[in-house]
């Protein structure tokens, strides 16, 4: 049975719809990271999740009981904010304790929990401190061990690294991460950050206004995306139009060139459909055999460090490509003639209700 | 010519300085004039009580006066009451706006703005108007009194707290304390007033000058108040008014140190600042 269970919840505020049919079951243990751009409502879904917005309509059960009429407070929910909410009046171990002390808790145990949380953030030094005495990591930090130290069933993360700097973001995930694994709580992440959101989730939960695009896990969501707006929210792609030649075969013509994909495709032949492929499963043909071939001219070609990116015109359509960069790498000029490969399996359909 | 001249647009922009510096410190030598002159005058007039010296007889005088700390106790236990009536009506209302109800700051502002376009004598016949006949009789009662300086003082209260509470990110850290087990009280007197201590000592001596300076409401509902009494030495004696203004002085200095010990003492309201990584 599932630990964390939304069943058909909807939010409506006013007249606009910010959540809609959103269904999802997560085990125990697991981090389902909610993935979107502003307004998809994966933040509203959250703050239904701890409470401090009410669904228009479905439910919300942990651990099988419906959480819905149940006051923030009553939850047993830990949530991290994007700005850290730390308690400025406080020192860290003041805020970490903080939890703790309005249940009641004694103050042997509550200084026991303090010091088991500061131990595992890496902090102990700073129990002293202030929030403002403190950079944004480490209010950050403190305020998951905030979270943490009322051993809630449920951790909620809202963007929380969003308000830092991008060394300190890798290294912080990395962390809560390790911690979420250590202690097995389900947890639910909220990102715009699709790297983010790749990185440290066992599933993703794709969303666009209101509505679940797609929920699969980082390796099917960026390999095998649903739809048009997930392939393009995650990572780089190419979307071809195509014309199905034989949809239940999975061919298709590019600008007259046919080429095959590894499913049937969503639609009847003559009718156009939109196949996507990733720029780094696409090679210069260079002798390696590949099913699927494409000529066209090479129209640009943009240097990006580790990897040299191609973009090549078949006519109608471009592709990108992207080459690992390497000293010896001999790229044909631009405006030649050339012929890309890749194999059927990176090229997926894409459902025609999507993007 | 050229070292001239690069001598010459190097001590430009030191000259315009000097020069904005100069004209700052003057107008702040006039400020400081025009405001302690008139200060300095009033304590000097208050020491010629005794005639051919200077002394502190005018201030024996006030001080030996029972009508003096009758009216003033008078005055300091209304104004204690005023304020703890008046941050208890405001608290609630100004965190009600800024968490639930922003629309209604548009009509909060209207309200805090009557005290000042009403004149206290309106708004005393008015309250003896509507009190002083049943079914509700206040009109012999402090609690009228309480209420008109609430009435006054809102305006001040309602801006100091709403201040403090836009200075820290109210939501977030109410939704923090809730999400930690924390009920509406132990949110309301462990985080957020703590958090806005300063903003609502500025607000409880603000009303405190208010109340203790206040003539109007105090003559008209006939209570023995410090705001009169001053009117009555004023108008009767000669020196002891000027010893009752500069002690006034004082005792609004006092408050204005005691909220900045305040707000450097403690960690609410306090600089937000980043550290080392």
């Amino acid at each position: 049975m599932a630990f964390l269970e939304l069943i058909d919840v909807v939010k409506h505020f006013g007249r606009h719809t910010a959540v809609q049919g959103f269904t999802l079951s997560a085990q125990e243990g697991e981090l389902i990271s909610f993935l979107g751009g502003s307004g998809c409502g994966k933040t509203t879904t959250l703050r239904m999740i701890a409470g401090f917005e009410v669904p228009t309509a479905g439910r919300i059960l942990i651990s099988g009981r419906d959480v819905v009429p149940v006051a923030p407070n009553r939850r047993g929910v830990g949530m991290v904010f994007q700005n850290y909410a730390l308690f400025p009046n406080m020192t860290v171990a003041r805020n970490i304790g903080f939890g703790l002390r309005v249940a009641g808790r004694p103050g042997s145990e509550i200084s026991r929990r303090v010091d088991e949380m500061l131990e595992l953030i890496h902090m102990s030094e700073f129990r002293e401190r202030y929030p403002h005495q403190m950079s944004g990591g480490q209010q950050q930090r403190v305020a998951l061990a905030r979270a943490l130290a009322i051993r809630p069933s449920v951790l909620l993360l809202d963007e929380p690294l969003s308000a830092l700097d991008a060394k300190i973001r890798v290294r912080l995930r990395a962390e809560i991460r390790a911690i979420q694994r250590s202690l097995g709580i389900t947890t639910i992440y909220v990102t715009h950050d699709q790297e983010e959101a790749l990185s440290i989730s066992d599933r993703i939960v794709v969303m666009k206004d209101g509505r679940i695009e797609q929920v699969g896990t980082p390796f099917e969501i960026y390999n095998r995306p649903a739809t048009g707006f997930v392939a393009s929210f995650i990572g780089s792609s190419n979307a071809l139009r195509a014309v199905a030649v034989h949809p239940e075969q999975g061919t298709a013509s590019v600008d007259g060139q046919e080429i095959s994909a590894a499913r049937p495709l969503p639609a009847l032949a003559g009718q156009e459909v939109r196949l996507q492929i990733r720029p780094e499963a696409i090679s210069l043909h260079n002798g390696v055999a590949h099913n699927n071939h494409l000529r066209g001219t090479l129209v640009n070609v943009v240097f990006l460090g580790s990897i040299v990116r191609l973009v090549v015109s078949t006519g109608g359509s471009e592709l990108m490509l992207d080459m690992f960069n390497n000293p010896h790498l001999a790229l044909p000029e631009v405006g030649s003639t050339v012929t890309v490969g890749f194999a059927p399996e990176a090229c997926v359909p894409l459902e025609t209700n999507g993007e | 010519m050229s070292t001239t001249m690069t001598a010459r647009s190097f001590a430009a922009p030191g000259a315009a300085a000097r020069r904005r510096k100069g004209w700052s410190s003057l107008w702040l030598v006039l400020g400081g004039l025009y405001f302690f002159l008139p200060l300095l005058a009033t304590f000097l007039f208050s020491l010629h009580g005794k005639k051919g010296a200077l002394s502190f007889i005018a201030y024996a005088h006030v001080f030996r006066d029972p009508e003096f700390l009758h009216t003033f106790s008078f005055s300091l236990e209304m104004a204690v009451v005023t304020i703890a009536a008046g941050l208890a009506l405001m608290i609630p209302t100004a965190i009600w706006v800024n968490l639930r109800l922003p629309r209604a700051r548009a009509l909060i502002e209207v309200f805090a703005l009557l005290p000042f376009v009403i004149p206290p004598i309106v708004l005393v016949f008015g309250l003896i108007r509507m009190y002083s006949r049943p079914p509700v009789m206040l009109v012999t009662s402090p609690v009228l009194l309480i209420a008109g300086y609430v009435v006054l003082s809102f305006p001040y209260i309602f801006r100091s707290v709403d201040a403090g509470l836009r200075a820290i990110d109210l939501r977030v850290l109410t939704e923090a304390a809730q999400s930690l087990g924390a009920r509406w009280s132990t949110t309301l007197f462990r985080v957020v007033l703590p958090n806005i201590r300063v903003s609502v000592l500025s607000a409880a001596f603000l009303t405190f000058s208010i109340v203790v300076g206040e003539l109007t409401l105090a003559v008209m509902l006939a209570w023995p108040a410090f705001g009169p009494y001053m009117a009555l030495v004023g108008r009767d004696l000669a020196y002891e008014p000027a010893a009752l203004a500069v002690i006034s002085f004082l005792l609004t200095w006092g408050s204005l140190a005691v909220i900045q010990l305040a707000s450097r003492g403690g960690r609410g309201q306090g600089p937000t600042a980043g550290g080392v990584h």
